[in-house]
């Protein structure tokens, strides 16, 4: 896994229980990396795992939760890193649309070995698009968190189904409302 | 814990401090990505590069190819058209030699006398320049065939020495075939064509050789045959001797003036040293003259066995062709090869009979036996070749004995004559017809003595 969702995760950490909890988190558990993450490097799901487990137990805050609010972070930061991709879409559906015919090629030209997760879209008319997620790793809530601040970001509000929702498959049925 | 330099002295680390190597971090993940961009266009220009390299040189390989075919096509199209003019020429040509040979031995005054031997001498040297052509258009087409047979050395190199005996005493010069180290059986080879060769060298010996001699040595040594020819001329210039070699390239153009020939003799002669896994090249000698050395791989045959006629003495084949009045079938449908043959054969009292297609040879010969049928392969109608297995199933199927059939053939390739051999046909003879050749044909197929019962 991308070395950004691992530094990512504990400045949102910090930022929501402070330095010292996330040293706790760190210490308590037995990391091959030992906690210590670059952007640009390649960590094992395990470790996010645990450290988003451990979270959970020391705030009381449910793991999908805390997946969930981790999303809308992650939402920000990219609209923050990476905002030509968010540049040329009027509305989130067509942002949605594109992560896996833009984003994602432009993600493998400078991580060919990425293992991203795949979004198969479908549209049914305007203002609805079915997203179909799959992942070897179980994080359908933090894609739910993404696709709700993602909405948000365009400034727009959408009813957002979950349906068929395993630890590695979801189908959101995103609906834009006027 | 040991505090060093400014660093507090319980080993934790400034928030000021911490703050910037994390700083520094993201600056060097920031760094790290856009150097990975850079690096992901770099490789995608360099392997569209690549690509169009590629294309590039695939595009050109077609190209070449095609052009490379055109090319083959255009030179084979040329060969073909050469094979066929030379053997159209051929026809006529027959024609042409076969009444000037008659026309010569006729009873002339002896100024028409000079005139027919005029006529007879231009004719052959026509004849020479044609088969000269047709050679190397079949080189150069990869058609040129080689026959393999085994042959007496000895009695080979007397067959060259006779041919140009007369023609060395008219210069005054010294002239010798000398079979050096003879091999101890016979040798397998394409005689016909190593006599070209070595003709071809005495030829030109002879040409150009004004004093002294010219010297043709054969040698059988180690596993090569080589035909060595050693003369007094004047030899070749040094700026002249890389051009030997090479097709209608003479030395000089003024020597085909001088000394006629095609200039195709010496390029003709390598291509079939080198086509039978030899070679040909050139030495000057010391103080002057040239050498010429061929050489063949050698090859002895040891069975004990002769499988080809001896070359009939010329006066003795003119016997046994007068001996009797034999009947001669002739299947012809050109009426001047007719009449060439009728008058070549004149002096020799046979029973001509002459048929113009294969259908009419069958029914003929099926009537009444003839002594030997002279048959061209070429016929409307039905050809030679099917005529004579008519003829021959018919001889199984009544019991009768097998006649003599001699096909008569315009520039047979050596795989064709070995067809014809295979199909009924006993012997061939090329046209233009040379009368020493058939006449030494008929003599030997025909029985030494005639049959009991013949003509109708």
């Amino acid at each position: 896994m991308k070395g950004i969702v691992f530094t990512e995760l504990l400045e949102m950490a910090e930022e929501a229980v402070g330095e010292e909890m996330v040293d706790e988190v760190l210490d308590a558990l037995d990391l091959e990396s030992g906690g210590a993450y670059s952007a640009v490097g390649n960590y094992p799901c395990s470790e996010l795992v645990a450290i988003v487990s451990e979270l959970s137990a020391r705030t009381g805050i449910a793991g999908d939760d805390l997946q969930r609010q981790f999303g809308n972070w992650m939402h920000r930061r990219f609209t923050e890193l990476y905002p030509q991709f968010f540049a040329d879409k009027d509305n989130a559906l067509k942002m949605l649309d594109a992560i896996e015919s833009e984003v994602h090629v432009e993600v493998r030209k400078l991580y060919p070995d990425a293992e991203l997760p795949r979004f198969e879209t479908r549209w049914e008319g305007d203002d609805r698009l079915q997203m179909t997620y799959r992942s070897e790793r179980p994080l359908v809530p933090f894609c739910h968190g993404l696709v709700q601040s993602c909405v948000d970001h365009f400034g727009e509000t959408a009813s957002i189904n979950v349906a068929e929702a395993t630890a590695h498959k979801a189908v959101f049925d995103v609906r834009l409302e006027k | 814990m040991n505090a060093s330099g400014g660093s507090p002295s319980d080993g934790r680390v400034s928030r000021r401090r911490y703050e910037r190597e994390k700083t520094a971090r993201r600056e060097a993940e920031a760094l790290l990505e856009a150097k990975s961009r850079e690096l992901w266009e770099v490789n995608e220009q360099l392997t569209r590069q690549t690509a169009n390299l590629e294309d590039a040189v695939r595009w050109r390989t077609e190209e070449l190819q095609t052009a490379k075919a055109l090319a083959e096509t255009a030179s084979a199209a040329k060969s073909g058209f050469l094979a066929m003019i030379s053997h159209e020429i051929r026809t006529p040509l027959n024609g042409v030699l076969g009444m000037a040979t008659v026309l010569a031995e006729s009873d002339l005054p002896p100024d028409q006398q000079q005139m027919a031997n005029v006529i007879l001498q231009s004719g052959r040297v026509l004849l020479d320049l044609l088969n000269d052509v047709l050679d190397l258009s079949k080189i150069e087409a990869g058609k040129m065939e080689m026959e393999r047979r085994p042959f007496d050395l000895a009695e080979w190199c007397r067959g060259v020495e006779a041919l140009f005996a007369a023609r060395a005493a008219e210069k005054h010069l010294i002239f010798a075939v000398t079979l050096e180290t003879a091999p101890s059986g016979r040798v397998v080879s394409d005689p016909t064509r190593l006599q070209q060769v070595l003709a071809n060298l005495v030829s030109n010996a002879l040409k150009f050789t004004e004093e002294g001699g010219v010297h043709a040595r054969v040698a059988a040594f180690g596993d090569r045959l080589y035909l060595t020819v050693d003369d007094s001329g004047p030899g070749v210039p040094e700026d002249k001797r890389d051009a030997l070699f090479e097709a209608f390239v003479q030395t000089d153009t003024s020597i085909t003036r001088k000394f006629g020939g095609t200039g195709l003799g010496l390029a003709i002669s390598r291509q079939i040293c080198r086509i039978l896994g030899g070679d040909l090249t050139f030495a000057p000698r010391v103080p002057h003259g040239a050498r010429f050395e061929a050489w063949v791989p050698l090859e002895i045959d040891r069975a004990d066995r002769d499988t080809r006629a001896p070359s009939a003495d010329p006066e003795q084949a003119a016997r046994v062709l007068t001996d009797h009045p034999w009947r001669i079938l002739v299947a012809e449908d050109s009426m001047t090869n007719q009449k060439v043959l009728r008058l070549l054969l004149r002096p020799y009292g046979l029973e001509l009979e002459m048929v113009p297609n294969g259908a009419e040879a069958v029914e003929r010969h099926c009537a009444a036996p003839f002594d030997l049928i002279l048959m061209d392969v070429n016929m409307p109608q039905m050809d030679g070749l099917e005529a004579a297995g008519l003829i021959r199933a018919s001889e199984q199927a009544h019991d009768l004995p097998r006649v003599p059939i001699i096909a008569l053939t315009a520039n047979a390739m050596t795989h064709q004559v070995a067809d014809y051999l295979r199909q009924g046909i006993d012997a061939h003879v090329a046209k233009p017809v040379k009368r020493d050749v058939l006449v030494a044909r008929m003599a030997h197929l025909l029985p030494s003595r005639p049959a009991a019962a013949t003509g109708p």
